[in-house]
């Protein structure tokens, strides 16, 4: 047999589109169980939901603040300063819109999530499995997916949303704040960015928000139940929820960019 | 008479091995104990379909819960209590929670039917005291009586018992027991139980029909108390 560089290419497609397809299956599966979900089993998801959103979106607003108010800041102060000089200060409404709302937010968001959420996701759910809380379910009747990630998934999307909002709020606010002490006036400052702001970078927060919150809830979930019994799994199944979401998020991004 | 549960020719501990048959009548309470090595221990997972076994058949109510589509098979699994080795009880939730989760995901009832019939369950465990604490915060025995208490949840008449009384009280254990047995009829038990583990305290086994050792050639020998 050979095992030249276009088998090993081959192969590591396969391992890669097999894995896909069984993220795909995991979705899938996991949209059936939610249909099926009767009215009490609705309002507990509803309630672990919220504790999800707490942990993924409340308590990562400190953080979102900060990377967005820095960057935003930075970013503006050194475009003030060296597009005034050759006279494009108009181009700082395009640099905001294009650099920091379309593409660096929901990045920089998607990353941050990931870290904090992500990672608890998948520990916390690897360990339901090994302690055999995501096998005793199946054994009562529930499926995992309906209990264990369906309010992540649900938390995963709002709290992506909610957090892309509060990034372009405070990454507009701080830039205002940048440009002002620039020397650029308040009202120049809102009207070129105003100017470059339009309907399709509403859509595409929305876009953006669904398709990053479905990686970051899916993704960690799948990895995280798919741990057996050893605990050693734990850490491996973390790592690569890690990894795959955060490839996931740059190739959706690229995506997005590329779909116009 | 069908059997509730019947276990027909598994290669429970290997292929080289006695393969492992045996049915349980209606009303019985039947212990298979065996070291680890006898495979005993995945006698609840295969009865509940949680893993195919690689021969034979397992057959619960004449039905082959692995061989059923998901929905079905979750469906399925609710008419059998199971309580895992381990407890499986979410550490999230807390013990009154836990017994409430099988009733709020596989049932219609309304949140206050549930509420009501989880409080009747509680005091059937004798859990009042603890039941708002977390598995955490409560004792090994606090929580396999939640443990219990969720697994009869639905009040089935099968019920698959997985190491019920390891670091358990003999009294403790006996307690226990009556309550899965959920009561007696002319026949005996209420339910039909089967209980898996490597020992049981004399007080329970005195109160099974049935306790049979798994040898680790595979044979199956009748226990006398």
């Amino acid at each position: 047999m050979s095992s030249g560089p276009l088998t090993r290419i081959g192969s590591w497609a396969a391992r890669w589109l097999s894995q896909l397809g069984a993220l795909a299956r995991f979705s899938f599966g996991g949209a059936r169980a939610a249909a099926l979900l009767p009215r009490a089993g609705r309002a507990v998801v509803f309630r672990v939901t919220l504790n999800q959103i707490r942990f993924t979106a409340v308590h990562a607003m400190g953080l979102v603040v900060l990377l967005s108010g820095i960057l935003s800041f930075l970013v503006i102060s050194q475009a003030v300063r060296e597009l005034g000089q050759i006279g494009a200060t108009g181009l700082i409404g395009t640099l905001m819109v294009i650099a920091i709302v379309r593409e660096l937010g929901p990045l920089i968001t998607a990353l941050a999530i990931v870290g904090r959420s992500g990672t608890a996701i998948a520990a916390e759910l690897a360990t339901n499995a090994v302690m055999g809380e995501a096998r005793a379910l199946e054994g009562m009747g529930i499926d995992p997916r309906q209990y264990l990630v369906l309010p992540r998934f649900i938390g995963a999307v709002a709290s992506v949303f909610s957090l892309l909002v509060l990034f372009d709020v405070v990454a507009i606010t701080a830039g205002f704040a940048a440009a002002r002490l620039n020397g650029m006036t308040g009202t120049r400052y809102a009207e070129i960015v105003l100017q470059s702001l339009s309907a399709h970078d509403v859509w595409l927060t929305v876009g953006k928000a669904l398709a990053f919150g479905l990686i970051l809830g899916i993704v960690p979930s799948y990895f995280g139940l798919s741990v057996r019994r050893a605990a050693t799994e734990v850490p491996i199944a973390v790592s690569r929820a890690t990894v795959s979401s955060i490839v996931g998020v740059f190739l959706c991004s690229a995506l997005f960019v590329l779909l116009g | 008479m069908t059997a509730p549960l019947a276990f027909e020719d598994l290669p429970l501990a290997g292929r080289s091995r006695a393969p492992f048959s045996l049915a349980l009548a209606d009303h019985q309470t039947v212990a298979v104990l065996g070291d680890e090595e006898s495979g005993v221990d995945r006698l609840g997972g295969y009865a509940l379909g949680l893993e195919s076994p690689p021969g034979g058949r397992v057959r619960v109510f004449e039905t082959s819960i692995a061989d059923l589509p998901l929905p079905e098979r979750l469906a399925f699994r609710r008419r059998v209590g199971y309580l895992p080795a381990g407890d499986g009880l979410l550490q999230n939730l807390s013990l009154r929670d836990n017994i409430a989760l099988p009733l709020r995901f596989g049932s219609d009832a309304s949140t206050r039917e549930i509420d009501g019939r989880v409080a009747v369950m509680v005091v059937a465990v004798r859990l009042e005291s603890a039941a708002d604490r977390r598995p955490a915060q409560a004792n090994e025995e606090e929580c396999r009586r939640a443990a219990l208490a969720r697994a009869v949840a639905f009040d089935p008449m099968l019920l698959v018992l997985e190491q019920p009384f390891d670091g358990l009280t003999a009294r403790a254990s006996a307690e226990l027991l009556e309550v899965a047995r959920g009561g007696e009829t002319a026949d005996g038990a209420r339910r039909t139980i089967l209980i898996t583990g490597q020992e049981l305290p004399t007080v329970v086994q005195r109160r099974c029909d049935r306790v049979y050792r798994l040898t680790r050639a595979g044979t199956l020998e009748l226990e006398t108390v």
